[in-house]
């Protein structure tokens, strides 16, 4: 019989350790219950639907680990915190919208671009919510809570951007009502700049496998979306005089910038197991064709940047690196 | 030129909806995950969020609530509260930090399912918005457990719970998995959003809270209070869809997944909620009986809700009516016995006062649930404290998970509805419990109970308690190491005296 009604110092789970836990780790470290028994997921017959799901793409998938929770976010971000870094960022960018509406930002800017942006800025919502909706796949199937809160945190970004996105989109309709703003649905569905991140993007959202899903978002995808916009299109818009898109998208990569930092914590945990190594390099060797294609197509449409595409590309490779695998 | 309001510029934001090209519409949303019932997009596509936040709205109203919320913990860490409180208040914290924390990060997946597989914009937006909200109750509470597990281990299950087989933990995972996990988006979300957190979460988040502050806990009171204004914002993405089932004469199907959701929903509050409120709140502390609750917070509202939507009130109605009346007292009997197989310290509630006060709030409770412990306090007096904990498992209901149970003493009612299905024999609490099981059996006929696992060898009888992840040192004990009983000494010669 236990008579024991004293307290402990730290979880069961994380005691022993070297060093204090966290308050990262007191709130983030292994919470999954879904993964606590590897023939059902969930607590029905071990034959229902979501159960098959879950051992094939999670148990059965091309990614294996002993030990998914070893995952650490670099950031160490908790959700209290992710409000106040995002509340910081919004309170910026809302004093870049206040200030060049102030200054009539839009009237100013050369036709020809203005002209351009409907296909190369405002119609990125598409993808940019593709992408928020492939986070969240792996917020429902990743095998640790570390991982699922990355994911949810990026999926989060995502909408932070689509949301800047209308936002500017409907303020560019108001300043320029026949250029096309606000109706992209088409360009992102026929205009040949798009339709390479379009087949990576639906191609993706259809792979269920969990290890491949995670690999050829965050270290295909999204990389190679967001270096074609945050970096390139930055940059022509900054030759264009287009300040305010420039700054946007600066802002928007400091959101990347975080993916790409838990993305190598994951790709370097990942490789510790090593038959992980080949089985990355083949989901790389299966998808980075896809994002070359998207890029090529993308940065063609770019004016002002003829070397865009071999730029992103590098860009891409240097991630790649960074993440201690060999880019395909 | 000014900022523009968030109506200006928000259905831009949710107008990202396209026709896919290079994958197949069933691989994009397989129905599985999607839509059993394969609405017509069109028609799904009209989803308009009742409430609408944008993200910078967002992250600057939740980082204001974390303040409010951590900055109460904060001034109360201090505080002599914990140590200071009841046994009943201790066993309630540890019971609700146990039972409530996996479930709240579980959802965040919940809601990630709406964001990948709904079929409208807005509504994967506001799930996006749900997931993170859950995030945050799962911290907040993973948070405050810690503060107290210095003073009591039994908070280590705030943290450990998902990841055993305590037949609580089975118990409440049998039900949300069922209602939230394992569904398409749509039914996920009539079942979670609208029959779950509409109707339910105001007992956790209204009647606890004020129970809470009643007994000085302040910070659990916010607590709860900050969880109930996310859920109020994220419950609402079940309406719209309620709606389109119904216009798309889908009635029929949507209500069926209402009533499995409320009943499964009902069980678990019944046992969990329902103890709480009525035997391990300090007596007076307690705003109401669980059952006035109930009536006023929960039926009353939810059948106006439902009648609102033109929906019926689900058909077991009078069944719920009569377990209203029972089922958390016979939970409760059951949670005191096999008190060694919980991790929180249970209670008993039932001194001489806090009797009278069950018997006013239910009549015939005295001879009924009374007529038992009347046995057990006879037991504790005698000092036999060994023929308080029963020596073989309590049979389990193969739906709700918990003991079968009715009700003794001189209203004897029990009554296990059995299946067969496929060569096994399913035992269940209610025809409802039944029911449930008969319209989906391959959902839940090869889930095996603790009971199912020993009767079938895969666990041993001397190895229950290890395969319930329980160490020795983590069995519940006795919340006040027997001493409610000595209120009997006085008033069982009271009793006597006056031959009553």
């Amino acid at each position: 019989m236990n008579t024991a009604t004293n307290g402990l110092k730290t979880w069961t789970t994380l005691a022993g350790g070297r060093r204090r836990p966290t308050e990262y780790e007191v709130v983030s470290y292994n919470l999954h219950t879904r993964t606590r028994h590897p023939g059902y997921a969930y607590e029905l017959s071990p034959e229902l639907f979501m159960n098959r799901f879950y051992r094939e793409h999670v148990g059965g998938s091309v990614l294996q680990h002993p030990d998914w929770d070893a995952f650490r976010d670099p950031d160490e971000l908790i959700y209290r915190q992710y409000n106040v870094l995002q509340d910081g960022h919004e309170e910026y960018v809302d004093g870049l919208l206040e200030e060049h509406a102030r200054n009539e930002h839009d009237l100013a800017l050369d036709p020809a671009w203005l002209k351009g942006l409907p296909r190369l800025y405002t119609a990125a919502r598409y993808p940019l919510h593709a992408l928020q909706m492939a986070a969240a796949y792996v917020v429902q199937m990743a095998p640790a809570s570390t991982i699922t809160n990355c994911a949810a945190f990026q999926g989060a970004d995502q909408y932070r951007w689509i949301s800047r996105l209308a936002y500017r989109t409907r303020e560019l309709q108001v300043a320029c009502p026949d250029l096309g703003f606000g109706a992209e649905r088409a360009l992102w569905e026929d205009d040949p700049a798009w339709q390479g991140f379009r087949e990576l993007l639906e191609k993706l959202l259809a792979t269920y496998d969990w290890g491949e899903h995670v690999i050829a978002l965050n270290v295909v995808a999204k990389p190679a979306f967001d270096l074609c916009r945050c970096r390139q299109l930055a940059r022509a818009a900054r030759d264009a005089g287009d300040t305010l898109t420039a700054m946007l998208l600066e802002a928007e990569w400091r959101d990347s910038e975080r993916s790409q930092r838990w993305t190598q914590a994951l790709v370097a945990l990942t490789l510790q197991h090593a038959p992980n190594d080949a089985a990355i390099a083949t989901i790389l060797a299966r998808w980075q064709p896809l994002a070359d294609t998207a890029i090529d197509a993308w940065c063609a449409a770019l004016p002002g940047v003829p070397e865009a595409a071999a730029a992103v590309k590098r860009g891409l490779r240097e991630l790649q690196q960074a993440c201690g695998v060999q880019p395909a | 030129m000014a900022l523009l309001n968030s109506e200006d510029w928000y259905d831009i934001a949710r107008d990202t909806n396209w026709t896919p090209r290079y994958v197949s519409e069933q691989a994009l949303f397989p129905k599985e995950l999607s839509d059993v019932l394969e609405m017509p997009l069109e028609l799904l596509e009209t989803f308009d969020e009742p409430y609408k936040v944008t993200y910078r709205d967002y992250v600057k109203t939740q980082r204001e609530k974390d303040v409010g919320a951590y900055s109460v913990k904060a001034a109360l860490a201090r505080s002599q509260m914990y140590e200071n409180a009841s046994p009943g208040w201790k066993a309630l914290l540890q019971m609700h930090f146990g039972a409530v924390s996996f479930l709240e990060y579980h959802s965040v997946s919940a809601f990630a399912r709406m964001t990948r597989f709904g079929r409208a914009p807005g509504m994967r937006n506001m799930a996006t918005f749900g997931s993170l909200d859950e995030m945050r109750h799962a911290q907040v509470h993973l948070y405050f457990a810690y503060e107290y597990l210095a003073k009591s281990r039994t908070f280590d299950w705030a943290q450990k719970a998902p990841r055993t087989d305590n037949w609580v933990i089975i118990s409440e995972r049998h039900t949300f998995d069922d209602l939230e996990h394992t569904r398409d988006a749509i039914s996920a979300a009539i079942m979670t959003n609208f029959a779950f957190e509409t109707a339910f979460t105001n007992l956790q988040f209204i009647a606890l809270s004020a129970d809470a502050a009643n007994c000085g806990d302040f910070s659990f009171s916010t607590m709860l209070q900050s969880i109930q204004s996310d859920e109020a914002r994220h419950a609402q993405i079940g309406e719209p869809l309620l709606k389109m089932m119904i216009d798309s004469g889908r009635k029929a199907e949507a209500q069926k997944l209402i009533d499995i959701s409320f009943w499964r929903c009902w069980k678990q509050f019944s046992a969990l909620s329902g103890t709480c409120m009525d035997y391990y709140t300090p007596l007076d502390k307690r705003e109401g009986s669980f059952k006035e609750f109930m009536n006023e917070w929960i039926l009353d509202q939810f059948v106006a809700k439902l009648e609102d939507m033109g929906m019926e009130k689900p058909w077991y109605w009078d069944l719920l009516l009569e377990d209203i009346e029972v089922f958390h007292h016979a939970q409760q009997l059951g949670i005191y016995l096999y008190r060694p197989t919980e991790w929180w310290h249970p209670i008993a509630g039932t001194n001489p006062a806090e009797r009278a006060w069950l018997e006013e709030k239910y009549p015939g409770w005295n001879d009924t649930f009374g007529q038992v412990w009347d046995v057990i306090i006879e037991n504790i007096r005698a000092g036999r404290l060994d023929s308080t904990i029963p020596k073989t498992l309590p049979m389990l209901c193969n739906m709700h998970g918990l003991e079968l149970t009715g009700v003794p003493g001189r209203k004897w009612n029990l009554k296990d509805h059995t299946l067969d299905y496929q060569g096994r024999r399913y035992h269940f609490q209610s025809v409802v419990d039944k029911w449930i099981f008969e319209q989906e059996p391959e959902r839940y006929a090869g889930h095996l109970s603790l009971i199912d696992r020993v009767a079938q060898g895969i666990v041993a009888p001397d190895g229950v308690m290890e395969h319930m992840n329980m160490a020795p040192e983590e069995y519940g004990i006795e919340g006040t190491n027997y001493a409610w009983v000595e209120a009997y000494d006085d008033a069982l010669t009271t009793r006597r005296a006056t031959g009553t």
